[in-house]
């Protein structure tokens, strides 16, 4: 949420460097002032097929937007945002990350025809997402809520796709409705969910159906605790909300629960992108506060005590050694990166291979022990689920390593610079996002989470299907189905002829399987070196940035300090004057940054993650 | 039921087939194992078809099954409830035993608690309970024998486990002649474990042993009063669906809960109904917006209070009550009609039609296919010189006997491996006995059409698909798929009285 405080905090720091002629503490400002314009929190709204996903966001907005049905499920993630007027538009994102998305405004009334199986099977349209913009008062605060296709389980396709679109978002909501209690795959996807991203919330859906809701309730209370999953549960009924809404019934909205999944969505959600807003603003313009005033106040030593020169003089020679130290590859913290990232690159592969090893241990076993022919469809599927499976695994853990990776850099970047931690920003996946406001918010936000989705797609969904369907064709040819159904009874005379064939036929099964881990650690691998090296080099700039602006700093408290020397006496009392004032100017700012952040609540320690 | 004799004048496929198991029995006499397994199944032979009820967890399997049995013995909660495969058989006198994995059955305790009995496990826990067997007297479970299965995907992996086993086990034939499969939408692990029963030798070719229920389908409209509408409309899609035609003979859409309360309501229900009924429309929907407004909501002394409205929405659940409600409204004063209309629109008549089509009129058939898998075990497990006309005798039956050949071809079809107009798989199918062996169904005539009429219809179709088995155009997979529709044609007619 743009906080305009923040925002006016910022834009008055920016006159100050402005003033001080601090072009390059100005580029920092300038980028904090892009990342408070760009308001989006994004919500995914996830869950099996059929629990009431859409119709969720349809309430939420108290607007029909997502195509809800009862037999036909959502096939395209669609995203519902605040804009003044109506109006929706098809996203479909190229293979190339740079090129600019291709958008197709639609009217509203078309949407089923592109966003649901029925119209769009399987989204073989090949759409990115459907971008929704609505004027609601609940999204007018940068909520975006986004509809995505339901999971079968980890090991659907779906679902992976799904689980490389959580680190982007600011919170999930799992949907289930109030049927049954949560199953093992909702649970295993909620474990999943809670590594990957800060905020997750279970939502219940139709209540006003299902006379045991209360029940349920307490029974999935008691699976997530003894889970070990913390998240709240909001039971709520969609269909009692647009009904009050439009009977404009205050009784049946407090029934329909929404009034308690709204306040989390404001206060938590939101909230905790306000705050980590807020903080970051007010410590961005600390900093800057803080470098002005180091000059200032090494001028102001000097004039108030010449005699102490030589002694200021070296201390800020030693500072800004270390400062170029700090520029060094060889300090502490690029030593830290470096490592670390080639230490993660080569744990992360092993981590893959490991598990697809185990898995192609397995399917070996399996094709040995059955006729491939007999048992290939099935088979294909076990294994495609494995390997998916093992590909979130690997993500997740990926993922839950880099970050801690991040902020053990930010660590040691903070014990060599002595300068404050620039906290919370590590914590979340946020590199790209919080960190490099250069990337841009929704299409660039979405990319990042779409990068890695349609590399999901291309590597998990596409190129594996394709894969083994060549495979299933081989085998095809080996056991035309009509004759099989005949001559499988009558078969058992043919043994050795059908021995060879067996033979013949598991090689090549165990050929498919082996060139389809192949293909899954090549492209896997690549996705998860793609992220690293994002990652490396978006903490690479970012302390680099730091470590120059400190150095710069460092330097013209040099200059100033030198400067002073030659003022003469009668001009020294006016310039001591002079800077007292623009110190008590340059505090009255930092003071304002500190009032900013001083009814948040204390900051979490950072989370450390090992293996 | 079946007919006797084949029109060749050959065995039945049942006479046979217990011939074999006999013959079998002598030539393992010696093998105290083989000879129990055999007599195990040449009993079977006489019982009643075992009908499996399967599906994931909360899927309402002891709920329909209840609404089968028209009666409410096997208990159901709202949280998962079954965890022990129960097997419900027809008996003078009620009665449960336990039969543990290892050690002596015993007898339990029944009492009558809520929504169906409850047992006394006696402390017994249930990973070593092999199954439970109630004996209740009942009409219904005269024509089949129903189990009773734990969920899958289960949180508990252990009753997803023994819900496997029962109904595909690894290491034997399941001991169900045939299964009823439900789901609530087709999910990725349905399809998993509808593939799972076609694993097995003989087996593999026949999906015929199976029906899905699109179960709960009251739901899956929202409880609206067209939620039946949509949920056949659904059901109907996946029948048209090749890849679960190839996995299951039929898909019907089933209100489970409605069924049972429809073959169940009792008196003082029907009273509280029409007292709200009385009520002002308008009234009548607001108070059913929700669960909890229904049976929390003020009304006047006189009318049924909260707790009774309570129970009112267990038993019938919000599209139930809306149901009802507008029954009743609509002028059906009569507390049986109410209910037979409720147990129509609930689908389970459909059910039980596609029931008595599929699964009693084949009863011989699948009977056969799980002795002759039973031998079929024994030969593979105990092979030995002198079993080997057994061997012989039961390759010649699976590819001799026309039901067989049958079954196979009903599956090849389904597979969409023959290239031939969807409209003629579709009639062959119907002559081939996909939709019912009696003459009139597989002639897709009026099932009250005299044999004149049915005489017609057979001669025409046969005189069709010989053509179509002679002509030069058909390729040779379309000519034996014709021929052999030739042959049931034959069989039809051979059925009628001259």
């Amino acid at each position: 949420m743009a906080v305009p405080a923040a925002v006016e905090l910022v834009d008055l720091a920016l006159k100050a460097t402005k003033a001080y002629e601090r072009p390059d503490l100005s580029v920092r400002l300038e980028q904090t002032r892009r990342r408070l314009a760009d308001p989006s929190v994004r919500v995914l709204v996830v869950g099996e097929f059929k629990q009431g996903k859409s119709q969720l966001i349809n309430a939420l907005v108290n607007a029909p937007v997502c195509p809800v049905d009862d037999d036909v499920a959502t096939a395209v993630p669609t995203a519902v945002r605040y804009a003044e007027t109506t109006s929706v538009a098809l996203v479909r994102e190229g293979d190339d990350p740079d090129a600019p998305p291709q958008r197709t405004e639609i009217p509203l009334g078309k949407l089923a025809q592109y966003v649901s199986e029925a119209g769009n099977p399987g989204n073989r349209a090949g759409l990115s997402y459907a971008d929704i913009a609505i004027p609601r008062k609940l999204l007018a605060g940068g909520l975006v809520l986004v509809d995505t296709p339901g999971v079968g389980g980890l090991g659907s396709a779906h679902g992976a796709a799904t689980m490389s679109a959580l680190p982007s978002a600011d919170a999930v909501l799992l949907v289930s409705d109030a049927a049954q209690e949560y199953t093992r795959p909702e649970l295993e996807f909620l474990d999943a969910a809670m590594k990957l991203c800060p905020n997750v919330a279970c939502v219940l859906t139709k209540t006003d159906l299902y006379p045991h809701w209360r029940r349920i309730l307490d029974l999935d209370r008691g699976h997530l605790e003894r889970a070990g999953v913390r998240a709240p549960i909001f039971p709520v009924s969609s269909s009692l909300r647009l009904h009050a809404a439009q009977t404009k019934d205050d009784e049946l909205m407090a029934e329909s629960g929404f009034r308690d999944l709204i306040d989390y969505l404001v206060r938590q959600v939101v909230g905790a992108a306000d705050v980590l807003a807020r903080r970051s603003a007010s410590q961005d313009v600390l900093m800057v506060t803080d470098q002005l005033a180091a000059q200032m106040q090494s001028e102001l030593s000097v004039q108030e005590n010449p005699e102490r020169v030589e002694a200021l003089m070296a201390e800020l020679n030693k500072a800004k050694a270390r400062a170029e130290e700090l520029k060094r590859n060889t300090s502490r913290w690029q030593i830290t990166l470096n490592d670390g990232v080639a230490d993660l690159q080569s744990d992360i592969e092993y981590d893959l291979r490991d598990r697809l090893r185990a898995i192609g241990r397995e399917a070996e076993q399996l094709i040995d022990d059955a006729d491939p022919a007999d048992v290939w469809d099935q088979f294909a599927q076990w294994f495609h689920q494995q390997v998916a499976t093992a590909a979130s695994a690997n993500f997740v853990w990926a993922h839950e390593r880099a970050r801690w990776l991040a902020a053990r850099v930010a660590e040691h970047f903070a014990e060599s610079a002595d300068v404050v931690l620039p906290d919370l920003q590590f914590q979340d996946e946020g590199m790209a996002r919080k960190v490099d406001p250069l990337t841009q918010p929704e299409v660039e936000k979405l990319k990042l989470g779409g990068a890695i989705l349609t590399g999901m797609r291309g590597g998990y969904g596409g190129l594996l299907m394709i894969g083994l369907a060549t495979t299933i064709a081989g085998l095809g040819l080996l056991n035309p189905f009509s004759a099989a159904a005949g001559l499988l009874f009558g078969a058992k005379t043919v043994k050795d002829e059908k021995k060879r064939l067996l033979e013949r036929r598991r090689a090549e099964a165990k050929t498919a399987v082996r060139k389809h881990i192949d293909e899954v650690v090549f492209q896997v691998g690549k996705d998860s070196r793609d992220m690293l090296r994002r990652t490396q080099r978006q903490l690479r700039d970012h302390f680099n940035a730091l470590a120059e602006e400190l150095a710069t700093s460092i330097s013209a408290s040099v200059l100033a300090a030198q400067n002073a020397l030659k003022t003469t006496t009668g001009e020294r009392d006016k310039r001591i004057r002079d800077l007292k004032a623009e110190l008590e100017r340059v505090e009255a700012l930092a003071r304002r940054a500190r009032a900013l952040v001083a009814d948040l609540p204390a900051q979490q320690p950072t989370p450390v993650v090992a293996r | 039921m079946t007919r006797p004799v084949q029109p060749g004048g050959a065995p039945s496929l049942g006479a046979e087939v217990r011939i074999l198991l006999r013959r079998a029995i002598d030539v393992y006499r010696d093998s105290p194992a083989a000879v129990g397994w055999l007599q195990h199944h040449l009993a079977r032979f006489d019982e009643p078809l075992r009908v499996a009820i399967a599906g994931k967890v909360k899927a309402g399997k002891s709920t329909l099954l209840n609404a089968l049995v028209g009666e409410s013995i096997a208990p159901t909660d709202a949280g998962e409830c079954t965890r022990v495969v129960t097997w419900y058989v027809d008996a003078p006198v009620p009665k449960v035993t336990m039969f543990p994995r290892s050690g002596v059955p015993k007898q339990l305790t029944i009492s009558r608690a809520g929504g169906g009995l409850s047992f006394d496990l006696l402390g017994t826990p249930v990973e070593q309970i092999e199954r439970l067997e109630v004996q209740w007297p009942s009409q219904s479970l005269r024509a089949h024998t129903l189990i009773d299965t734990p969920g899958i995907a289960s949180l508990s992996k252990d009753t997803s486990a023994r819900a496997g086993a029962f109904l595909a086990p690894e290491d034997s034939p399941t001991q169900a002649d045939a299964v009823i499969y439900l789901m609530r939408h087709l999910h990725a692990t349905d399809v998993d474990f509808l593939e799972s029963f076609y694993d097995q030798g003989v087996a593999r070719a026949t999906p015929i042993n199976t029906i899905a229920v699109l179960s709960r389908a009251d739901e899956i409209g929202v409880g609206r009063l067209d939620a039946l509408n949509s949920a056949r409309r659904i059901a109907q899609r996946y029948r048209a669906d090749p890849k679960i035609r190839a996995l299951c003979q039929t898909v019907v859409a089933v209100a489970g809960l409605l069924a049972e309360t429809g073959r169940t309501m009792r008196q003082h229900e029907f009273a509280a109904l029409t007292a709200l009924a009385g009520l002002p429309r308008k009234e009548v929907d607001s108070m059913l917006l929700s669960v909890d407004r229904f049976s929390t909501m003020e009304l006047d002394a006189g009318l049924p209070d909260a707790e009774t409205r309570g129970r009112l929405i267990e038993r019938f659940g919000l599209f139930g009550v809306r149901l009802a409600t507008t029954l009743i409204r609509q002028g059906i004063t009569d507390p049986t009609a109410v209910s037979a209309e409720l147990v129509k629109r609930s689908g389970l008549d459909d059910l039980r039609s596609v029931l008595a089509t599929q699964f009693t009129e084949r009863r011989d058939l699948l009977k056969a296919r799980s002795a002759l898998l039973a031998i079929d075990l024994v030969l593979t497990r105990e092979p030995r010189p002198s079993a080997a006309p057994l061997a012989a005798e039961v390759e010649r039956i699976l590819s001799g006997a026309h039901e067989f050949a049958e079954l196979r071809l009903l599956s090849t079809l389904r597979s969409g491996a023959i290239a031939l107009p969807p409209e003629v798989i579709a009639e062959a199918e119907r002559l081939l006995g996909g939709e019912g062996g009696s003459p009139a169904a597989r002639l897709g005539l009026d099932p009250s059409a005299d044999p004149q009429e049915l005489r017609a219809a057979a001669l025409d179709a046969a005189t069709r698909w010989a053509r179509r088995a002679e002509s030069p155009m058909s390729s040779r997979a379309i000519s034996d798929v014709a021929r052999l529709v030739v042959r049931s044609c034959e069989g039809v007619l051979a059925q009628l009285p001259h």
